[in-house]
């Protein structure tokens, strides 16, 4: 991964009245990497989304983007894909991205050339000439996402990237996602989908309050809340091994077992006891690493990861 | 203008042009007009032609009789009088005239009241009503010979004399020397200006509007605002919905004078809109209505902007409007008070407070000298508001997008605008 940076946010605040938005918020996001911005409704993403872009100035901190503070220069080299997203409906697909890709520096030439490449790509093509109305929500989605990379941006910022969308398109953004990830772009990604953000991004920042609440690889993340135990399927007292603490069965069976382990025994220790034992069997054997679901729900709503796993 | 702002402002022109509600409005509505100036004569032709034939007869008696009247006095004011008009012929009674009308010997008969030294009263009769044929003058010819005899033949002369008018077009003779306009051209530079303002401002602020409120509907205005600055945005749509506006008035007036001369008779027509062109500004004035012509256009359309902003329908919008549009037309309920004391205190306030300022000022300029620094000061409150509510529509229209179409709360605004 390139450590280039993309955006540099540092130590950013921003208050509606009373009310703290964003509160001393640090991160960056380097080129050649997917950056999830994850939290609940109303954790202050969109307002630092909205800072970054210069929408919304922060009350305090400083905020570099593509090298320095935001210039109409640097408005040009990034794309922007909003939650709250939409189109001119009475005009036509191929005239509404000719537009938006010259508000974006390109010659009208360019960006018809440009759109048309896109829409092919999307499968669009012959959609070109009809009106934005005409297209189904996803078509329009497939549109919007064209708009947002058509004039090559080195940044790429969305909101609910697959918001909308059916598995087929939702495969077809995500590839164009990580190839303009593989080409040395930076995408910041704002989402609730869990399961994409474990599949795609590299980095993550959690938010909530407008407080940081997790900031690294997800790998490290997911590490970083993983439990002393280990999670089994099969047949066995899990109890005679010698490591393990407490064995805690899962409330419909389909799990497995979680084996907590006793302080300072490695989950290998116990996979090659069970192995050399002739009455236990298993089918399954692996560490209790939690999601990124459930870490989500851990911070966000005060769980505790060990009912989460022990519930599940 | 920034090259976005003028980006802008081109593909808003050319989206509006195409907008069907434009294009009927602007070229259907006089197309229609003219359609109808040419269709209502020929249907007016065929109800003319049922009506003629039903009194062809009663127009062949009048030709048969020539305009033969006769006349009944029953006031007895009339007594020895012979009437010098040979058309006209007395009967001692009612039922000798209607004998000579029923017997076609005249066309009709004036019946003079009992009571005519009181009430003035006389009564016609004839035989079918036509209102080409009500005419009172033969009758008060007879009735001036009847009160003026026995009077010195000149001086009854000059009674009965119908005075001699000469008239003369004051519009086409200019600006009085050494000042304002006349009476009659200065009310017609201030109506004319009055009405293409407010024509004006009521055509693109009702674009405006619509495109505005678009932006919320669609969605669209975070993408463009991470583009181009509200204030941008904001400013290439007000100048190409102003030029539409200006567009749509030049094709309305081009409809006008392309159907009163369809038309046809319309000289009299024609000859009022030449002499509204013939008006002859002193040649300071003219660049001075252009500024507040531009001016006015440019806040109206900013306010309506920040109404734009606010709203959430096309419903609402108008509603709010009334706040700006009633005071900018206040100076017209004092036209009075700006034609006797121009440089009046409140002539002089409304002409300086930006809302009333066009109006006020117009008036003014239009009827006496105004102070040069009167005019400065007036201009620049007037640009300085037209910044000031250009700046804040941008604001108003970058927090409903933050706000994704709540309203606003009064609370809230301080911080709101200061983003």
């Amino acid at each position: 991964m390139s450590q280039s940076v993309a955006i540099h946010v540092e130590n950013i605040s921003k208050s509606y009245g009373t009310f703290r938005a964003v509160s001393e918020l640090t991160f960056k996001v380097f080129k050649g990497e997917v950056f999830a911005m994850l939290g609940p409704n109303g954790a202050g993403k969109s307002t630092t989304i909205r800072m970054i872009l210069d929408i919304l100035k922060p009350d305090s901190g400083k905020i570099e983007v593509l090298g320095g503070a935001l210039t109409q220069a640097t408005k040009e080299r990034i794309g922007y894909l909003p939650e709250e997203r939409g189109l001119y409906r009475g005009v036509s697909v191929i005239e509404m991205m000719v537009y938006l890709g010259t508000l974006k520096g390109l010659s009208p030439a360019d960006a018809r050339r440009r759109s048309m490449d896109y829409l092919t790509r999307l499968d669009l093509a012959e959609y070109a000439k009809k009106k934005v109305s005409e297209l189904s929500k996803g078509m329009q989605q497939k549109v919007q996402f064209a708009v947002t990379v058509l004039h090559d941006p080195e940044l790429i910022i969305i909101d609910e990237p697959f918001s909308g969308l059916d598995p087929v398109n939702t495969l077809v953004i995500k590839d164009l996602l990580l190839d303009f990830r593989r080409r040395g772009g930076a995408v910041v990604m704002s989402t609730h989908l869990m399961h994409q953000v474990e599949e795609m991004a590299d980095r993550l920042l959690m938010i909530s309050r407008g407080q940081q609440k997790l900031y690294g690889t997800v790998a490290a993340v997911r590490a970083q809340y993983a439990l002393p135990a280990v999670i089994v399927e099969g047949q066995g007292e899990w109890k005679q091994l010698e490591g393990v603490e407490r064995v805690e069965h899962s409330e419909n069976g389909r799990m497995g077992d979680v084996l907590f382990l006793k302080p300072g025994v490695q989950p290998d220790h116990v996979l090659g006891e069970i192995a050399r034992r002739d009455d236990m069997h298993i089918r399954r054997f692996e560490l209790a690493v939690p999601s990124l679901n459930d870490i989500f729900i851990q911070v966000v709503a005060g769980e505790r990861y060990e009912q989460s796993v022990v519930g599940r | 203008m920034s090259r976005l702002t003028l980006q802008i402002f081109l593909y808003e022109l050319w989206r509006g042009l195409r907008r069907r509600g434009y294009l009927f409005s602007a070229f259907g509505i006089p197309l229609l007009v003219l359609l109808g100036l040419l269709i209502a004569p020929r249907l007016a032709g065929v109800a003319a032609q049922d009506a003629a034939e039903s009194i062809s007869r009663a127009q062949e008696r009048a030709a048969q009789f020539g305009d033969a009247l006769g006349y009944v006095d029953l006031s007895g004011l009339l007594e020895g009088i012979a009437p010098s008009n040979p058309r006209l012929t007395p009967y001692p009674d009612e039922q000798s005239a209607r004998a000579a009308l029923n017997a076609g010997e005249i066309a009709g008969y004036y019946r003079i009241e009992p009571d005519y030294l009181e009430t003035g009263a006389v009564t016609t009769v004839m035989p079918m009503l036509r209102l080409d044929s009500i005419d009172s003058a033969p009758i008060r010819r007879l009735m001036l010979d009847a009160l003026t005899q026995g009077l010195d033949s000149d001086l009854a002369a000059h009674l009965t004399r119908t005075p001699s008018y000469t008239t003369i077009n004051i519009s086409l003779l200019g600006a009085k020397e050494g000042g304002g306009l006349d009476e009659g051209s200065t009310f017609i530079v201030v109506y004319v200006f009055a009405l293409a303002l407010l024509i004006g401002v009521f055509f693109t602020n009702g674009y405006l509007l619509q495109t505005v409120i678009e932006e919320k509907e669609t969605r669209l205005i975070e993408i463009l605002i991470s583009s181009v600055r509200p204030s941008d945005l904001l400013t290439g749509k007000i100048l190409a919905m102003g030029l539409l506006g200006l567009l749509q008035m030049a094709f309305w007036v081009a409809g006008i004078i392309l159907a009163i001369q369809i038309a046809g008779g319309g000289a009299g027509q024609l000859e009022f809109l030449a002499s509204i062109a013939n008006i002859r500004l002193p040649t300071e004035l003219v660049p001075l209505l252009a500024i507040y012509f531009v001016l006015a256009y440019l806040l109206f359309a900013a306010l309506y902007g920040i109404i734009g902003a606010l709203s959430n329908s096309m419903r609402e919008g108008p509603q709010y409007a009334v706040i700006f549009t009633i005071p900018a037309v206040f100076p017209l309920y004092f036209i009075n008070l700006f034609a006797t004391t121009p440089d009046g205190t409140i002539p002089t306030v409304l002409s300086l407070f930006p809302l009333t300022a066009p109006l006020a000022m117009v008036q003014r300029l239009a009827i006496s000298v105004v102070p040069l620094e009167q005019i400065m000061l007036s201009i620049a409150l007037l640009a300085a508001s037209c910044v000031g509510a250009l700046w804040l529509a941008g604001r108003l229209f970058r927090m409903q997008t933050l706000l994704a179409g709540q309203m606003i709360k009064l609370r809230e605004l301080p911080y709101l605008l200061r983003g």
